[in-house]
């Protein structure tokens, strides 16, 4: 009987619900968080796209130099001054063009062409290909070896942090970029065999080494941080060693930002990279990556801007997309802490 | 009679030994004595209580008895003998062997001590892994078991949860499944109850009353709350700046108190029967800067009893009856305490 009255009393509870109770009105910025979010992802997700599939779509590989055979290359056109520095003719792949070598097509669309002739789409897209797996590569090792100093100098403490700290320092005060040419340039002339050709080893060396201290910093606080958290000594005193602790314990709670940190540090190196390029000192010539197509067009800015501009605002709203991207994971990333 | 006994994988005897034990701090402003000479011990599966104000150094000297205290700037004096292994002299190897299996702590705050983003089951099998080397599959019968044992509703379910998802009673006996996995033979309880209310409270008391009773273990319980020391332990030992001022069973200290302090931390207790809107007595000042200690008897600043000699000569830990021992000159009923007591007006001339 009882039973059945305390039943009907939850009911009617139930009946008349409080609608500010039961739906918390989203604040606005909720919604438009979300369409960040979505309109990031699909532009990112058209970016990787492009980059690991440019062979597969119906892009143009310029990069002909790397062609033994010159007829295997569909588009070698540095001798022909009509198809050089065409404006960008805003439609997708419009057919204005005659066959160039053999009777394979060549697309003039969306950007235009650049000094050798070369479609900018196509090539912007290419160019993706190294620019994101230059940025990509740097701030995982970057991360990698960042985090693991980070971890290490904020647990142990003592004289192993101030030696790594002090470290990091160092290469703190030096200028970025003067920084990162001098480990090109040291690179380069360990390989001086191949002077011509530069790999995208050293510049992501580069990125690596001017990757590590802000993320080995950054680590370093948030690990000091949750070490001396009661859980780490409950932890101990359960008997948990120094390595489990850091592994178990402290770096899934520093993960959620090294993991913004990432995201945001990975934009910021794909510019550091057209930085390096715009000096000169990326992956040469034949192999395109944003940077090196800005600063070959530099020269041509007055009378074909579409060169140097077309893969800025790429590489721009790229840059854009990966930090609002960065920005709302770390919002979702927050970790909930028990409280009350 | 003989079988029994065997099954009983604990017998009586003296579990630790602490001896003279002593823990400074090494701080720009001096040397804190935060444990200045502690001495007592305590049997397998007694239930002991530390009590004291807040900054008397009853976690140091929890956390000094395990060794869970960082060595950098640390002064340590003493000995500890766990089952008679000297434990100050140990590796921190052989130590972290003994931590959660042979002796385990459980926090004030059960809020920040459970990992904010590891499943309470994953924490939970922790020591059954870092001890037992268990296996994941392994661990999972035994936590479930833990769960229950600590009474926890749908254990399984709260595997897959994380700490903020549960109240705070729950998670702290998350925190006491944890100590318990192992199976320790002694636990340390550093103000277990401290953050939960009062309901809460009574209920994780009992809690870690039933399982030192079922599982033959001692208890070490760290509070400055005497009313949870009266009911849940058979010993008690009063702190006061770092040394210890009295010890005595728990009914004897409650009946029979010698040192002024308890005294005052006594009727600092509210009582049900004073009438409404009664001013809580307090004890006046502060505990001593443990940088540098008044002479003689550290609580004489505070103590109504205090004389020319409290000021300069410390008193020793003497003996009232066997088990119970006090540091006070004019201790509870000796006739300078009834002096004031007249004077106080708390009492007649002749009794």
């Amino acid at each position: 009987m009882s039973d059945g009255w305390v039943r009907t009393i939850t009911l009617t509870d139930t009946a008349t619900p409080d609608p500010s109770y039961d739906q918390p009105t989203q604040p606005r910025f909720r919604r438009r968080g979300r369409i960040t979010i979505w309109v990031s992802s699909a532009w990112l997700l058209f970016i990787v796209f492009s980059a690991v599939g440019a062979s597969f779509l119906p892009y143009v590989n310029h990069s002909c130099d790397q062609f033994e055979n010159e007829n295997l290359c569909t588009t070698h056109v540095e001798t022909n001054p009509l198809l050089a520095e065409r404006p960008p003719s805003w439609a997708l792949f419009s057919e204005t063009t005659r066959p160039i070598v053999g009777d394979a097509p060549e697309r003039f669309g969306l950007f235009g062409t650049d000094t050798n002739g070369y479609d900018l789409f196509s090539r912007t897209m290419f160019g993706a290909r190294n620019s994101l797996l230059i940025g990509a590569l740097s701030i995982l090792f970057g991360i990698l070896i960042g985090g693991i100093l980070g971890l290490v100098a904020g647990y142990m403490g003592k004289r192993v942090d101030k030696v790594i700290d002090t470290i990091m320092n160092i290469f703190l005060a030096f200028p970025a970029l003067l920084l990162a040419i001098f480990i090109v340039g040291f690179f380069d002339s360990s390989t001086t065999t191949e002077a011509k050709s530069r790999s995208i080893a050293p510049i992501v060396i580069a990125l690596v080494i001017l990757s590590i201290p802000p993320i080995a910093r950054l680590v370093r606080a948030n690990t000091i941080v949750f070490a001396q958290r009661e859980f780490v000594l409950a932890a101990r005193g359960l008997g948990a060693k120094n390595g489990r602790i850091i592994v178990r314990e402290i770096l899934p709670n520093v993960m959620p930002a090294m993991v913004t940190f990432a995201i945001t540090g990975m934009a910021i190196l794909v510019v550091a990279e057209g930085a390096l390029a715009y000096l000169g000192l990326s992956v040469t010539a034949p192999t395109p990556t944003w940077g090196a197509m800005i600063f070959g067009g530099q020269t041509k800015l007055e009378t074909a801007w579409w060169i140097s501009i077309m893969p800025s605002i790429i590489l721009f709203v790229t840059v854009l997309a990966i930090n609002l991207l960065g920005d709302a994971l770390s919002e979702k990333f927050r970790i909930r802490e028990a409280i009350g | 009679m003989s079988t029994l006994q065997t099954a009983v994988r604990r017998e009586t005897g003296t579990l630790l030994e602490i001896e003279d034990l002593a823990t400074h701090f090494a701080t720009p402003g001096g040397v804190v004595r935060a444990v200045d000479g502690v001495t007592f011990s305590l049997d397998h599966g007694q239930r002991l209580g530390i009590v004291g104000e807040s900054g008397c150094g009853k976690t140091i000297l929890s956390r000094s008895i395990m060794g869970l205290l960082p060595r950098r700037n640390v002064i340590r004096k003493g000995s500890v003998l766990f089952e008679g292994t000297e434990l100050t002299t140990m590796s921190l190897k052989d130590r972290q062997k003994i931590w959660g299996a042979e002796m385990a702590m459980i926090f004030q705050d059960p809020m920040t001590s459970l990992n904010p983003v590891m499943k309470i089951g994953k924490q939970l099998a922790e020591p059954l892994r870092i001890h037992l080397g268990s296996t994941r599959e392994n661990a999972q019968e035994i936590v479930l078991k833990l769960l229950q044992d600590v009474g926890i509703p749908e254990p399984e379910k709260r595997l897959e949860q994380y700490a903020h998802e549960l109240s705070g009673g729950m998670r702290q006996r998350i925190m006491i499944a944890m100590a318990l996995a192992c199976g320790p033979s002694v636990l340390f309880a550093d103000e277990p109850t401290t953050a939960l209310d009062v309901t809460v409270q009574a209920q994780i008391l009992d809690l870690i009353e039933d399982q030192c009773r079922e599982r033959e273990m001692a208890l070490v319980l760290v509070t400055h709350d005497l009313g949870v020391v009266a009911g849940h332990t058979d010993q008690i030992i009063v702190m006061y700046a770092g040394k210890i001022v009295e010890i005595a069973p728990t009914a004897t200290l409650f009946s029979k108190m010698k040192m002024p302090y308890t005294e005052a931390l006594f009727q600092s207790i509210p009582k049900l029967a004073d009438p409404s809107h009664t001013r809580l007595t307090t004890i006046g000042g502060r505990p001593p800067n443990l940088v540098a200690p008044p002479d003689g008897c550290s609580f004489s600043p505070r103590c109504p009893y205090a004389t020319d000699t409290c000021t300069k000569v410390e008193p020793e830990l003497q003996q009232a009856e066997p088990g119970h021992l006090f540091a006070c000159h004019y201790p509870v009923g000796s006739d300078r305490w009834n002096e004031v007591q007249v004077s106080l007006g708390r009492r007649s001339g002749g009794h």
